[in-house]
């Protein structure tokens, strides 16, 4: 999910998350604001394997055009650079960062088999679609030496991780965002802050990038 | 279920809880004046300190739940105490923050391998490392074990039968919900009992679990969490913003860090952070432990002690003694019996959620809001021993598109169930697994930063556990349904551990006995959730405070026969 050009900034921030800026406690806004930020330039992903992670991301995460800019491969791979992992792997796994090594040389192996020598980045969006809901009906079964079904649980967890943290998803979801040292008060079904705003509208129906 | 009060005990619950909520606090203050103290924050500055050559009475390794309860009660009876602690002194002003994806500093995230036909995630999910341990991130529930988790295997021929009974850690658990405050209204269960603070507001998850259940005749209640209702000392209010499980920044949610560190350190202790503990110091002969190594700033040093508590929780406790093998013990500290790092447990905890046509919005107020433990015991006409709870939880947006991810949507379908979130209540279940020999902690051939060998955890469920997951779900789903849900959501998951280094009555049944002490080194101690032999199926918390609280006192008052401490002062 890159190039984004043209696109206003999601809200006009008079509700939700970001209309609660001048609220938050400075560390807590440090944390999230440099979400907003520049980032650094990509230092983990080889250009091969970041040809295969950007699509294999924007199929995961249903990327589309008028989506808002939210960076998801920079923020993986910075995060693998750093080596902060979860604190656990599965014993028939290697450690995240080979893991995800290993998962997009055998996602462009997979698509060489079955498409003629292109990589997973050079098909068409169908066939990287299919191709997503092979190796997740996989299952438990082996994929390249790997469970499939870890596979697909380590892509899911570092995508969700990256989206979700930023507050123009929590926008798109309606959740409210920092609320220290504001808090809440209206409590209960059916409440809404007077600054809380409901979901995103569903985007009419358009093919994802 | 629900049924009219036998009649004349009626009045119990009103009177009791009157009496609690009306009791002076003064001796709560003068056991622990934590919440009456300046903010940790300013108090470390002036925080005694040892000299590695200073032979303290007790050096305890990890300052969580177990370790911090423990230091605090023996430095407040006038006992030299070193207490350390891998990660971060923590100053929650500065240091966390009311964000999900920035607050993964508060796990331990070293490196971990997890293994088993049901392996169990770590690191967020059920460790944490800094001061205040795991608590500092734990949802805040602190409900009591029930009387018969103390004997389910004569009572239900499953499990493991303790060395002590419920009578024993009573008085415990009252005084520690004094001090931490629980909140929360009277409990119905177990050994009925009132609560210290009021039952605290409810927000849309909550209100969806009370109204459900009302419709089944389930009985619920509002907590017990360890969240100050009204001002407790010093601390505030909960300001209901929702970020329990990022550490309370508010202080109104209770961890040692501010309901046991502020009095220790008044007390003379020192907790000493950033240093990780690499092997307990035997003598030649491997008879007393002479104090802890550890790593701190890139040095290896050793706090020499007359006597030494592990409390690393019940990956790390298994791990440093299993690292800690030396003469006398080829095999591992305390692991004569091969029983160190085995009968660890985890509680089965399938979350199930439902979608409403109203707005929920889960993410306002504590997650940890209504529970019901009507299906705790268990019940002679189902096909499995022992039970489960149910409680609101309420994940914020990343571990709810976790949740969602689960159940394999991915791509757009993803997405618009992710933005429906508002629309979404959560409940999560703990089941009783039973303890198994083989669901164990052990070292793995791949070493960490510092060169020490890492935890493998091995995890596998047997048929009773597998019947407990199922029970609960149907039982959410119902609950759910009640309230009005219309589509309905259920992922496996594991919550809390504890075991590893049980307690028993012999050596041949455990590693400690029920004063906590190692059988085969009479100065080592395990003081943490690594000695629960079963788990029953409440948050763990406060019966791992309770029982190190117990350990403590008969330690102090010389009713731990032979107290090392004082032999090897009499030396
Ligand atoms: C997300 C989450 C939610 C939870 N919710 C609840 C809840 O609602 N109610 C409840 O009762 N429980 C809950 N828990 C569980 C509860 O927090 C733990 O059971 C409890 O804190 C364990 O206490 P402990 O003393 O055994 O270990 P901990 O509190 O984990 O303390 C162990 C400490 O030892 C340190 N340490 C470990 N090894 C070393 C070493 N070698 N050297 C130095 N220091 C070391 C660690 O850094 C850590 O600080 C939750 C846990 C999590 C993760
Ligand atoms: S909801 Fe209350 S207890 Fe939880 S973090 Fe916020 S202020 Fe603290």
């Amino acid at each position: 999910m890159t190039a984004r050009r043209g696109r206003a900034e999601p809200s006009s921030a008079k509700k939700g998350p970001l209309s609660q800026i001048p609220t938050w406690d400075a560390a807590t806004g440090g944390v999230v604001l440099a979400r907003l930020g520049p980032r650094p330039p990509l230092s983990f992903f080889t250009p091969a394997e970041e040809a295969a992670a950007g699509p294999l991301l924007d199929l995961l995460l249903a990327r589309r055009h008028d989506d808002p800019p939210i960076p998801v491969l920079p923020v993986i791979d910075a995060r693998l650079a750093a080596r902060e992992f979860e604190g656990w792997r599965f014993a028939d796994m290697p450690e995240d960062d080979e893991a995800w090594r290993r998962s997009l040389a055998a996602l462009d192996e997979e698509t060489k088999v079955r498409h003629d020598g292109r990589t997973f980045g050079q098909v068409t969006h169908g066939d990287r679609h299919r191709l997503l809901r092979h190796i997740q009906d996989l299952g438990s079964h082996d994929w390249y030496g790997m469970p499939a079904g870890h596979v697909w649980t380590l892509w899911s967890r570092y995508a969700c991780t990256a989206y979700y943290a930023h507050p123009y998803a929590w926008e798109e979801i309606g959740f409210g965002g920092p609320a220290y040292p504001r808090g809440y008060l209206r409590l209960g079904r059916g409440t809404r802050e007077p600054w809380e705003s409901p979901p995103a509208e569903e985007p009419a129906t358009e093919t994802d990038c | 279920m629900e049924g009219p009060m036998s009649g004349k005990r009626w009045w119990r619950p009103a009177t009791g809880t009157l009496r609690e909520t009306l009791r002076p606090q003064g001796d709560v203050r003068a056991r622990n004046a934590s919440a009456w103290l300046p903010h940790v924050t300013r108090l470390r500055s002036d925080m005694r300190r040892f000299e590695d050559d200073d032979e303290v009475d007790m050096v305890v390794v990890g300052c969580g739940a177990g370790g911090a309860t423990f230091t605090q009660r023996l430095a407040h009876a006038g006992w030299r105490v070193v207490c350390l602690e891998a990660g971060p002194f923590w100053d929650p002003e500065h240091d966390w923050v009311s964000d999900e994806a920035g607050s993964r500093h508060l796990y331990w995230n070293e490196p971990r391998v997890i293994g088993g036909s049901h392996p169990v995630p770590l690191g967020a999910n059920n460790s944490g490392r800094g001061v205040g341990g795991s608590m500092v991130h734990f949802a805040g529930y602190t409900p009591r074990f029930h009387p018969s988790d103390f004997r389910t295997r004569s009572q239900d021929g499953v499990g493991a039968d303790w060395p002590i009974r419920y009578e024993q850690l009573r008085p415990y658990y009252e005084r520690l919900e004094r001090e931490l405050p629980v909140a929360g209204q009277y409990w119905p269960w177990g050994d009925p009992h009132p609560h210290p603070h009021a039952p605290h507001p409810v927000g849309g998850n909550g209100e969806v679990m009370l109204e459900g259940c009302a419709r089944l005749g389930i009985r619920a209640r509002v907590g017990p969490v360890a969240i100050a209702n009204g001002r407790f000392g010093n601390r505030p209010h909960c300001i209901y913003r929702g970020f329990c499980l990022q550490g309370c920044k508010v202080d109104a949610k209770a961890s040692p860090l501010i309901t046991h560190v502020p009095d220790a350190i008044t007390h003379g202790a020192e907790i000493r952070d950033g240093a990780m503990a690499t092997r307990v110091v035997m003598d030649a002969a491997g008879r007393r432990a002479t104090g802890v190594a550890y790593v701190r700033e890139g040095r290896e040093r050793v706090q020499r002690a007359r006597a030494v508590a592990v409390a690393g929780y019940s990956i790390e406790t298994p791990r440093l003694l299993l690292n800690s093998a030396g003469p006398g013990h080829p095999h591992g500290l305390a692991n004569g019996h091969d029983l160190v790092g085995r009968y660890v447990m985890v509680q089965g905890a399938p979350q199930t959620a439902g979608r409403f046509p109203d707005e929920i919005r889960m993410y306002k107020a504590p997650p940890p809001e209504v529970s019901s433990e009507e299906f705790y015991e268990t019940d002679p006409a189902k096909p499995y021993r022992r039970g489960f709870s149910i409680q609101t939880v309420s994940p914020l947006p990343i571990t709810w598109a976790e949740h969602v991810a689960a159940q394999g949507h991915w791509g757009a379908d993803l997405r618009s169930r992710m933005r429906d979130y508002v629309h979404w209540a959560t409940l999560g279940a703990l089941c009783e697994f039973l303890p198994q020999p083989d669901n164990r902690v052990t070292l793995a051939d791949e070493t960490d930063r510092l060169g020490l060998p890492v935890a493998r955890f091995d995890h596998s469920q047997c048929a009773n556990d597998d019947m407990l997951m199922e029970a609960a779900q149907k039982v959410m789903e119902d609950i759910l349904r009640a309230a009005g849900a219309g589509e309905l959501m259920t992922i496996g998951r594991y919550a809390h551990l504890v075991g590893g280094c049980r307690m028993g009555r012999n050596p041949e049944e455990g590693v400690v006995d029920s004063d906590l002490r190692t059988f085969a080194v009479p100065n080592l101690f395990i003081t943490d959730g690594s000695v629960l032999p079963t788990q029953g199926s409440a948050n763990p918390a406060l019966t791992i405070m309770a029982l190190a609280d117990r350990a403590a006192d008969r330690l102090v008052h010389g009713r731990v026969p032979e107290a090392p401490a004082r032999k090897a002062a009499r030396r």
